[in-house]
């Protein structure tokens, strides 16, 4: 059957495969192109450096008119990670535009990992030791790459 | 885990989209993309006991023989100009021919001018295929109402007409920063109220995508303003329009001329 979001997310999958951005994978589940999982490589320099954090990506038929739900699946102590693993990030909300495809998505998520924005906090004691202690927040974050590897 | 993150555990951007997915469905269930062509005095079962709005739909029955009604979901001007737009190229052969010739080489000046080719590509094939749907001889206006009331095809009109309005207003920045009000940057304003969809659309969107496509478009003002007559606007100024729209607070519909 194909719609709209099915023929974009066949699209988006082409392109994920022909041309991967540095540091992200994702494909569609075995059974079912509008449920994805991914992996986001935690970035250089960072100390989410090593760490493998899986997610999920839900599309709808609204895809991409409508951004996907993302999720983390790997525990991810992060200023604008959620508990359950749902991200703040703008373009997953009011900022979303459906020129982005999965690629971006990801890369934007990626690049999320090393720029918090503490001033939207979905993890309000993340935020606050990202701004008042940094090396804590560190010792917490790397705390949870470590986890990322048993996960 | 300590106890400051269980109290975060609540994700409220989901529980706000959730709400709002919710209102939308409802609208959605209940009154379609575009409707079929109404009478222009149905529009006094809005304004029962209305003296203002009353004698305002009067003028306007006056002027205009049937209004076809576009589904309030911010996207209304896009979709009613779409609609209207082709309905009244598919009638006018010479106007389609052009048309189609700017809507083909729109691609590569949106790439040209930054827009992502991969993503850009998916919603030019389909607004190709709708232009190439509703072309003179074809002449069957059941298809262009069809298309526009499919969500996929109807959606990626809207979008394709979204970056091209933005497209325009980033060729013109120099112009249109004169209308973007407070700290916001061209930048931000078209990533932020043109791009992205359900986004309710302002003069310098009609004004930007007029521009881009070379179209005239009369906008009927309908308001509790003085004066008991509608106000025409026409985009741009001094043009022959080739759409034309009503306006109520926060609202397009398509209006038929006598």
């Amino acid at each position: 059957m194909s719609t709209p979001a099915r023929r974009r997310l066949m699209r988006d999958f082409k392109r994920l495969q022909e041309d991967p951005p540095t540091g992200v994978s994702g494909a569609p589940t075995d059974n079912n192109i509008m449920i994805w999982n991914a992996v986001i490589f935690g970035p250089h320099d960072t100390p989410f450096e090593d760490g493998t954090f899986k997610l999920t990506i839900e599309f709808t038929e609204e895809y991409p008119n409508k951004p996907p739900t993302v999720r983390f699946v790997s525990k991810v102590f992060h200023p604008n990670v959620y508990a359950d693993g749902g991200i703040c990030l703008d373009i997953l909300q009011n900022r979303w535009s459906p020129t982005y495809d999965v690629s971006a998505i990801l890369t934007s998520i990626q690049s999320l990992l090393s720029d918090p924005n503490p001033n939207s906090p979905a993890n309000s004691t993340a935020a606050q030791l990202y701004k008042e202690n940094r090396r804590e927040y560190e010792k917490r974050v790397k705390a949870c790459v470590e986890q990322s590897f048993i996960d | 885990m300590d106890q400051t993150e269980e109290t975060d555990a609540v994700n409220r951007d989901e529980l706000i989209m959730q709400q709002q997915r919710q209102i939308e469905k409802e609208i959605s269930d209940t009154i379609p993309l575009v409707s079929e062509e109404q009478p222009v005095d149905s529009l006094n079962n809005e304004y029962m006991g209305d003296d203002v709005y009353g004698s305002k739909v009067r003028d306007l029955a006056a002027k205009y023989r049937a209004i076809r009604r576009t589904r309030p979901d911010g996207n209304c001007f896009f979709r009613a100009f779409a609609y209207s737009y082709l309905e009244y190229l598919a009638g006018h052969k010479e106007d389609y021919d052009a048309f189609k010739e700017l809507a083909l080489k729109s691609k590569d000046k949106l790439v040209a001018l930054g827009f992502p080719q991969f993503t850009l590509e998916d919603f030019h094939d389909t607004f190709m295929e709708v232009i190439e749907h509703v072309s003179p001889g074809e002449n069957d206006k059941q298809e262009l109402h069809k298309l526009f009331n499919a969500q996929g095809y109807s959606d990626y009109v809207v979008v394709y007409l979204r970056l091209i309005t933005s497209g325009q207003v980033q060729e013109g920045a120099d112009f249109y920063q004169n209308f973007i009000d407070g700290n916001c940057t061209i930048q931000e304003f078209r990533h932020q109220e043109v791009e992205p969809m359900y986004k309710e659309s302002d003069h310098i969107h009609i004004i930007a995508l007029c521009s881009a496509l070379n179209v005239g478009v009369r906008v009927e003002y309908m308001d509790r303003g003085e004066g008991g007559q509608v106000k025409a606007h026409d985009f741009p100024e001094g043009t022959d329009p080739k759409v034309y729209l009503l306006y109520r607070p926060g609202h397009y519909d398509i209006l038929y001329p006598n």
